[in-house]
């Protein structure tokens, strides 16, 4: 074959075009641990999404300002991916590459998605209030980190708190009003696991996602003459859901939710209007903690806060403290356990199973997380909304263990089973 | 120049068969052939994982909708729905241990066999009527799916898929799942620049123009309504496996929802109804636009040192990305692929005006 000048000009081309989509390896840029948090801005989960991000760029702004961890600042990499999965592999993989130990993608589809890359590639996963339930059992998901309560343990709270108020819940009547996901669905295998056990009655009602309309199901509900009643949805459902609440005038007092409740519901319901309605409270609310204290004092008032001051404090804000506030400890015990690195997700991960008695200055219950136990003890307390702001009517507190980890462990090894 | 031709002018019945008359054509496609073989030696596996793949797999699934769209003229809103029981069938196949070849057939088997029967509604009921009959497919289908947990996999509803071997070769580095992708699509994209020589698909524009003038002319429309989605639903269903096995590798209802459906809908009309090149054109649109966007956005505010709120930087893309889509279809309503013939056509008589 010979070469002309055309066969010469197109390779050249065709070269130079290769050229451009090799991108250099990550600079090894010195000092800096990379956070990736690629999270659904502008889909499903919007204002949660931004007031969750919110806290944890701010805590991150906090710990920076204070010189970061060892010398080592930490970069927040958030981008949106608009909990499409595509979308979120791809920011996954992108943040492979540049480096990041630890990925917070805040979406049930997109963490559930990203588990066998997370297992296989050795970075951590966080799925706090998301992703699969069954990874609070370290020993199956080594790279997945809850790090919270799963909805198992959230609805076994729930549960024990009934119990505590009614004394005995023999012959009691429990309501569980939920959006017909899977996600939706979750906590029913617990709660059928305690109406054996503790001999309440149970009803379910499904509503059909995304939960605009409801209004077939709480007159229902009503007639059912419920003890108690807990509603499980996520964004436009939850506010849809403790309005008919209120209009089929249910006692507040007796109704109840997961952690996704937060101020900004409230808003839509009408602030007044929702009081008594209780919820799960994973991290204190409002602005008198003190790591909140000190956000507003050294990030927020100098002007240098991810997002409009008003939302500081909120319930979902600080979510994102809580989870942020985590993963630095998780920093902090790595460089105690090996200080010159190399700074991988490994390296990340022995401290993060290392967190032992952290509460984030008084923000958060006591919280151990081992290499068995990825939701850190699975504490919460419950608080009850008064008309302005939640207030806790427990302390932290943990319940029915035994049979939430039987749950846990049984969907773990059906993904051991299947997955390797 | 690049083409070399003045007219017309074949002489053997063969050349004017050929799929690529021109040399220049062929040259155009080998490279292009030739780049995606090569690309997991060339490319990074940020782009080869994330890019590529994907793209490689979006393209055949719009290829297979395409067929129905822009081919038979049938518009399908639960093509989704499609893949997803394609997915579903042969990752509970592949659990059980039916090797990969023979589940992912059954995927498409069985895909074939529902869409065909939602299908049907097409022979009573056509354009914006087809359009919601194929919706109620979507909500049936995701609905049966995340309701029986045997289906759905149990509380967690997701579903591993075990490594899986194709003809002998485990699919577990990303080259192997790449190649298999690779390998599909290039099966589909052949099958589908055939498919317009063959009668079937002469039959499939007579029923896509006027179904009752083809039947006038002797097209039997029943049949060829129904083999239209029988024959699509089938490459939805392969896709389906392929995107389980090589990308998604744990499957789940919401990855088939009614918005994977609309990306696909919208692939091909963006790419352009009917053309085989269109819908590689419209999946790299439609799935990377927005990706790119973002980062285009990031970069920018990052370099001009602006502070954009995380609120906008997030749907400032998505408005650019609506905003370059209805431009698209303004400037050219016959999609991406007429957009190419347009430079190809003014290209093949330049320096010229006009061709003879």
């Amino acid at each position: 074959m010979s070469v002309t000048r055309r066969t010469l000009l197109t390779s050249a081309a065709a070269a130079a075009l290769a050229a451009q989509f090799r991108i250099a390896p990550a600079s090894a840029q010195e000092k800096v641990i990379r956070f990736s948090m690629p999270q659904d801005f502008t889909k499903i989960y919007t204002f949660v999404t931004a007031e969750y991000n919110q806290g944890q760029r701010d805590y991150i702004s906090l710990v920076n300002a204070r010189g970061g961890v060892n010398g080592y600042t930490i970069l927040p990499d958030v981008s949106d991916h608009g909990n499409d999965l595509p979308r979120a592999i791809e920011a996954y993989e992108r943040a492979r590459s540049q480096g990041a130990v630890l990925v917070d993608p805040l979406s049930t589809p997109v963490a559930r998605a990203l588990t066998p890359r997370a297992l296989e590639d050795k970075i951590n996963l966080i799925t706090a209030f998301s992703g699969r339930s069954d990874a609070a059992d370290g020993t199956v998901f080594p790279y997945v980190f809850p790090l919270s309560p799963n909805y198992w343990t959230q609805i076994a709270l729930l549960v024990d708190y009934f119990r505590q108020q009614s004394g005995d819940l023999k012959g009691k009547k429990i309501c569980f009003v939920h959006i017909d996901t899977p996600f939706g669905k979750e906590p029913l295998p617990v709660l059928k696991r305690l109406q054996e056990k503790l001999g309440f009655e149970l009803s379910t009602f499904p509503y059909t996602p995304p939960g605009n309309d409801q209004s077939a199901i709480w007159p229902q509900v009503r007639r059912t003459r419920p003890d108690w009643i807990v509603f499980w949805g996520a964004g436009v459902g939850q506010t849809v859901a403790l309005t008919e609440a209120i209009r089929n005038g249910l006692p507040l007092s007796k109704v109840s939710s997961s952690v996704w409740l937060s101020e900004s519901d409230m808003d839509v319901v009408g602030r007044e209007q929702a009081s008594g309605v209780l919820k799960i409270e994973p991290c204190a609310s409002g602005r008198t903690p003190k790591l909140i204290q000190q956000i507003l004092k050294d990030v927020v008032e100098p002007g240098k806060g991810a997002g409009p001051a008003d939302k500081v404090g909120t319930a979902y804000y600080n979510y994102g403290v809580m989870l942020a506030s985590l993963m630095v400890e998780g920093v902090r015990q790595a460089f105690a356990k090996a200080p010159q690195g190399p700074i991988s997700g490994s390296w990340l991960n022995a401290g993060l199973t290392s967190i032992t008695n952290f509460d984030a200055e008084g923000l958060i219950p006591p919280t151990t997380v081992t290499r068995e136990d990825h939701q850190g003890g699975g504490k919460a307390r419950i608080a009850r909304w008064d008309g302005a702001k939640f207030v806790p009517v427990t302390d932290w507190f943990s319940a029915y263990s035994d049979v939430v980890w039987a749950v846990i462990r049984e969907s773990a090894a059906e993904f051991q089973k299947s997955g390797k | 120049m690049f083409y070399r031709r003045a007219g017309t002018l074949h002489t053997r019945y063969q050349d004017e068969r050929q799929l690529w008359p021109f040399a220049f054509d062929r040259g155009l496609v080998a490279v292009a052939f030739a780049v995606l073989l090569a690309a997991p030696f060339v490319f990074e596996r940020l782009y080869l994982v994330t890019y590529i793949l994907p793209w490689i797999i979006w393209s055949t699934a719009a290829l297979g909708l395409n067929l129905l769209m822009g081919g038979a003229g049938q518009i399908h809103l639960g093509y989704g729905a499609v893949i997803g029981i394609g997915a579903y069938a042969s990752v509970h196949l592949l659990r059980v241990g039916v090797p990969l070849e023979i589940a992912m057939l059954a995927g498409g088997l069985m895909s074939a066999a529902v869409g065909s029967l939602f299908g049907a509604a097409a022979l009573r009921v056509k354009g914006l009527y087809l359009a919601m009959a194929t919706l109620a497919m979507q909500y049936i289908v995701d609905f049966l799916i995340s309701h029986f947990e045997f289906i759905s996999g149990g509380t967690q509803a997701t579903l591993q898929v075990p490594p899986v071997r194709f003809l002998g070769v485990p699919l577990s580095s990303d080259g192997a799942a790449y190649y298999f992708a690779l390998g599909v699509c290039v099966v589909v994209t052949l099958f589908m620049l055939n498919v317009k020589r063959t009668s079937f698909g002469r039959a499939l524009a007579a029923v896509r123009e006027k179904d009752y003038a083809a039947a006038v002319i002797g097209v039997d429309s029943f049949r060829f309504k129904l083999l239209a989605f029988w024959v699509s639903s089938f490459i939805g269903g392969v896709v389906g496996s392929v995107l389980a096995v090589s990308y998604y590798r744990a499957i789940s209802p919401d990855q088939f929802h009614l918005d994977l459906s609309i990306q696909l809908v919208a692939i091909v009309i963006v790419g352009g109804l009917g053309s085989v090149l269109g819908s590689f054109f419209g999946a790299a649109l439609i799935l990377f636009a927005p990706i790119v966007l973002n980062h285009l956005v990031g970069a920018g505010a990052a370099l001009l040192g602006l502070s954009i709120s995380a609120e906008l930087r997030a749907h400032l893309p998505l408005m650019l990305y609506g905003a370059m889509i209805m431009g698209f279809l303004l400037w050219e309503p016959l999609g991406l692929a007429k957009i190419y013939n347009n430079a190809r056509n003014y290209l093949l008589v330049w320096p010229f005006r006009h061709a003879r």
